[in-house]
């Protein structure tokens, strides 16, 4: 059956006009040769790709092909005046054969070329370029094959149309492969086995080097099968590589060009002799993505940590109020008819969670696209952004004060607590709770979100919406089940005294977003907050007042309302953006810097790095209750540890880096360096005194 | 962490535990080795003392070895230095199973089809010569001077092709090397990139 098939496609073969060669059945490669254009104009230049189907198992080469292998070659036989210019190679894959290391390319390849027509070709002819492919394919042997190739491109008139297969295909190689000028590289040898190439550059700024890699395009300044060692630099790396033929002898060659290979992308480098600039290395080998945060943790486990962090969030005490008041206010929902706004409420309470919460992301993945070095809680990195919130907190607290009542205007006097927003307030509860509960990191959101921030756009959505469903969850639930509604205390005057009460823990937050404010900006930012908060004060006061009083004072409360409002904007924005201030120093503390680090880890030091940042709470709990102990301080002393504070309260790129290095996207993060090199050690999230005693006890042995 | 420290560890010890693959120096003794011949025979580096020998890594399956013995190139330089003196060791390392490996009896009939000139084959299945001289391809070359220094590595000439046409106006590295030796010069090319297939280890070890 299968040879009457083959015979039949063989058949059917025949007897279609050759355009090509059909390929033979023993080859190991079927080459085409395919136009991103349908047709050329006189002039014109259009790109052609040899196109390689490589039989599973086999390889063709890369113009390097490393230790064995030659590279694929094509060989025009070109009409009068046409033109072929050479290959644009993709990035190869490394392929190791025993103790040998080839470059090539597996499965199917496009190798693109430009041609152009001479001005002299004739609109209407049809044209064939015909070319000689030799391949080396291999597997564990090599078969050298040669293939007569031709393509027909009719020759238009006007600039020609994409071919709808090969146009995007060919378009998409062009665009991926190994561009120039985007680094600066220099090498210099180090010892008989040693040659530094350091590179530098905007697009290896806080990038993920892990398994950052050289290919050359001489086979004879490197080793080839020799591994390439990566020493990560704030403006940059610095690979050690394996010296090649080219330095037998004393000698050294004039370049060492080729194309690298870091973070997902490939770049072309041409390295001239000379010493590595500042910033090219110091910071140690990346760490290769780390267990909790790492691509090892499935997409499943990051929602899953994501959904119970989502959960934990409803306790955060800037949150809870909220979600107390509005569980508190469902439970009036609970009898007969009203059961259905009760459910209508909770769905847009969660749907408004869920979509800030998706908001957030696209706007996270949108800054990171852009190249910004942000994580989450970045949002508290701006000023004015904390300002706003800090404000926001304050407007809430006087409300639940009872200051003025948001919403009440609109529902009309009178319904009270219970229709205290309905359905838009709901959906508006949801948006507020995420917001505010944005610096509240739970330790378990902090390595689902990090491991989100590396991923896909879509692998990142799904953890922010299982993270946004946990937030919203138990609000949904209660909103859903009559029985649980039925248990909660039924509104009266209790409710009254409740909501006063759970105003301070909204003072609180408040309190805590101006220290924050403070840490970022001056004084003068702090006046210009505090005077906007009394305006918040009144302007809420005045709003109550209206209330209260119907529309006897109608005009004039809103006349001043008006003005109030305009001046809180005013202050606001004129909060200045914050000059640089030392971080608030802590007794033993240095502030951090991959110099000092690399500086202490050379002096032989163990060092305790401590990732915070002012907005973060669990690192604030954590410095109070764990690192500023007196077992702690005593431990740095008897270890003659040296302890680094790198605070992320403001932006910072390297930092940022540094997080994404070890797999974070947030701070906290504790690492202890051991006295003898190696890599950091990662402590958990939540820190007691024993487990930094622990830490640096094991750091001065190791 | 864990698992990292455990994948750490474990490729430092494969790493140790892997054979060396060495990378002999241009200008530095040459390693010794000892090893049987087609017909049993041993044969050590040490016995040719004070004469110039040329180590050829050969793969009788490999199209770039195909293309100096169909032409009859390789057997033509054997024969021409031979006569000069000089000692000719063609070796293989392929493997058993492997591409190109060598049984006594295969080696021989194989020296008899292609008239093969050389002063003697080494069978290397082990790959012990191979990986100590690090052998990366077919034809692989090495010259060693009569005060037992490496003089020349890598090549057989500039054209690192498999086509035979490749072979009109290639410049001759291995055959300069010894022209270089015999009239007391230094090399003038000493180093080259060796090209071909590559060696066929055994890829278990």
């Amino acid at each position: 059956m299968v040879r009457y098939l083959a015979g039949l496609a063989f058949a059917l073969l025949m007897a279609l006009p050759a355009v090509a060669q059909v390929p033979g059945a023993a080859r190991h490669v079927q080459a085409e040769l395919v136009a991103d254009r349908t047709a050329i104009a006189p002039g014109e230049t259009i790109h052609v790709a040899l196109r390689q189907r490589i039989e599973p198992h086999w390889h063709t080469y890369w113009r390097n092909s490393g230790d064995s292998g030659e590279a694929t070659r094509l060989k025009w036989d070109l009409p009068a005046g046409w033109q072929a210019g050479d290959f644009t190679w993709p990035a190869p894959k490394k392929l190791p054969v025993g103790p040998l290391m080839n470059y090539g390319y597996e499965g199917e390849v496009l190798l693109p070329m430009a041609m152009t027509a001479p001005a002299s070709a004739k609109a209407g002819d049809k044209v064939a370029l015909k070319a000689k492919a030799s391949f080396l394919v291999c597997a564990d042997i090599c078969v050298p094959e040669e293939d007569e190739l031709a393509i027909i491109l009719p020759v238009g008139s006007g600039p020609s149309p994409a071919d709808p297969k090969w146009g995007p295909a060919i378009a998409k190689v062009l665009a991926e492969a190994p561009k120039p000028g985007l680094l600066t590289a220099v090498f210099q040898p180090k010892s008989a086995s040693a040659v530094a190439l350091a590179i530098t550059g905007a697009p290896l700024k806080g990038a993920d080097v892990a398994g950052a890699y050289f290919f050359p395009f001489d086979a004879t300044v490197i080793d080839h099968a020799k591994p390439q060692t990566i020493d990560r630099g704030p403006e940059g790396l610095t690979l050690t590589l394996p010296p090649g033929y080219a330095f037998q002898g004393g000698k050294s060659p004039a370049a060492m060009a080729g194309v690298l290979e870091a973070g997902g992308k490939a770049y072309e480098i041409a390295a001239a002799p000379g010493a590595a600039p500042a910033g090219a290395g110091g910071l140690g080998p990346p760490v290769e993505h780390v267990a909790a945060g790492g691509d090892r943790l499935g997409l499943a486990v990051a929602a899953g940590f994501a959904f119970l962090g989502g959960l934990i969030l409803n306790l955060m005490p800037c949150v809870f109020p909220i979600l107390a008041m509005k569980a508190a206010s469902l439970a009036g929902h609970g009898g007969g008819d009203s059961a259905a706004e009760a459910r209508a409420q909770g769905l847009a309470f969660g749907l408004g969670a869920v979509a800030t919460f998706l908001g957030l992301a696209g706007l996270l993945i949108g800054l990171k696209a852009a190249g910004a070095a942000v994580g989450w809680g970045f949002q508290l990195q701006s000023p004015p952004v904390v300002a706003v919130l800090c404000l926001l907190m304050l407007a809430v607290a006087l409300d639940m004060s009872g200051v003025f009542e948001v919403g009440a205007s609109l529902q009309g006097a009178g319904s009270g607590l219970a229709a205290h927003g309905g359905k838009l307030g709901a959906f508006f509860t949801g948006l507020l709770a995420v917001v505010v509960a944005a610096p509240c990191t739970a330790p378990f959101m902090g390595s689902a979100i990090g491991w989100a921030l590396t991923q896909s756009a879509v692998a990142a959505l799904v953890v922010f919406l299982a993270l946004g469903i946990g937030f919203a969850a138990p609000f949904v639930l209660v909103a859903f089940a009559p029985g649980l509604l039925a248990r909660l205390p039924r509104p009266g005057a209790w409710m009254d005294i409740f909501r006063k009460a759970l105003a301070f823990p909204m003072y609180g937050a408040a309190a805590w977003l101006a220290w924050v404010f403070a840490q970022q900006a001056d004084a003068e930012g702090l006046a210009k907050l505090f005077a906007a908060a009394i305006l918040v004060a009144l302007g809420g006061w005045l709003l109550g007042l209206r209330q209260r009083r119907a529309t006897r004072t109608g005009a004039f409360a809103t006349v001043a309302e008006i003005v109030v409002f305009m001046l809180v904007v005013v202050s606001v924005t004129s909060i200045a953006w914050p000059q640089d201030k030392a971080a608030a120093a802590e007794v033993a503390a240095e502030t951090y810097s991959p110099e000092r680090l690399a500086a202490l880890r050379a002096e032989g030091r163990p060092v305790f790095v401590n990732y915070t940042a002012a907005w973060c709470v669990s690192c604030q709990v954590n410095d109070k209750v764990a690192i500023s102990t007196g077992a702690v301080r005593d431990a740095f002393a008897r270890h003659k540890v040296a302890y680094l504070k790198a605070d992320w309260t403001k932006r910072d790129g390297a930092i940022a880096a540094e997080l994404a290095h070890y797999g974070r996207a947030g701070v906290p993060l504790y690492l202890v360096y051991g006295r003898n090199g190696g890599e950091g050690v990662i402590l958990p999230s939540i820190l007691t005194p024993d487990i930094v005693v622990k830490a640096v006890e094991a750091a001065d042995k190791s | 962490m864990t698992v990292r420290r455990t994948l750490l560890a474990a490729a430092f010890a494969a790493s140790l535990a892997a054979p060396a693959f060495a990378e002999p120096e241009l200008g530095q003794p040459a390693p010794p080795f000892t090893a049987k011949d087609d017909n049993g025979k041993t044969v050590s580096l040490s016995q040719f003392a004070g004469k110039t020998v040329v180590l050829e890594w050969t793969n009788s399956g490999c199209p770039y070895v195909g293309k100096h013995y169909n032409s009859g190139t390789m057997q033509a330089l054997q024969k021409k230095e031979r006569a000069n003196g000089v000692v000719w060791l063609t070796v293989s390392s392929s493997a058993p199973d492997m591409q190109g490996y060598f049984t006594p009896k295969a080696a021989r009939a194989w020296a008899a089809k292609e008239h093969w000139a050389g002063s003697d084959i080494l069978l290397d299945g082990a790959g012990k010569i191979g990986r100590e001289y690090g052998a990366k391809n077919t034809p692989h070359m090495f010259v060693i001077d009569k005060a037992g220094k490496i003089a020349y590595m890598g090549g057989i000439d500039d054209q690192p092709y498999e086509d035979p046409d490749s072979l009109k106006g290639a410049k001759p590295y291995v055959a300069m090397a010894l022209a270089d030796l015999k009239a007391g010069r230094p090399v003038a090319t000493p180093v080259s990139r060796p090209y071909g297939c590559s060696v066929k280890y055994n890829s278990a070890e």
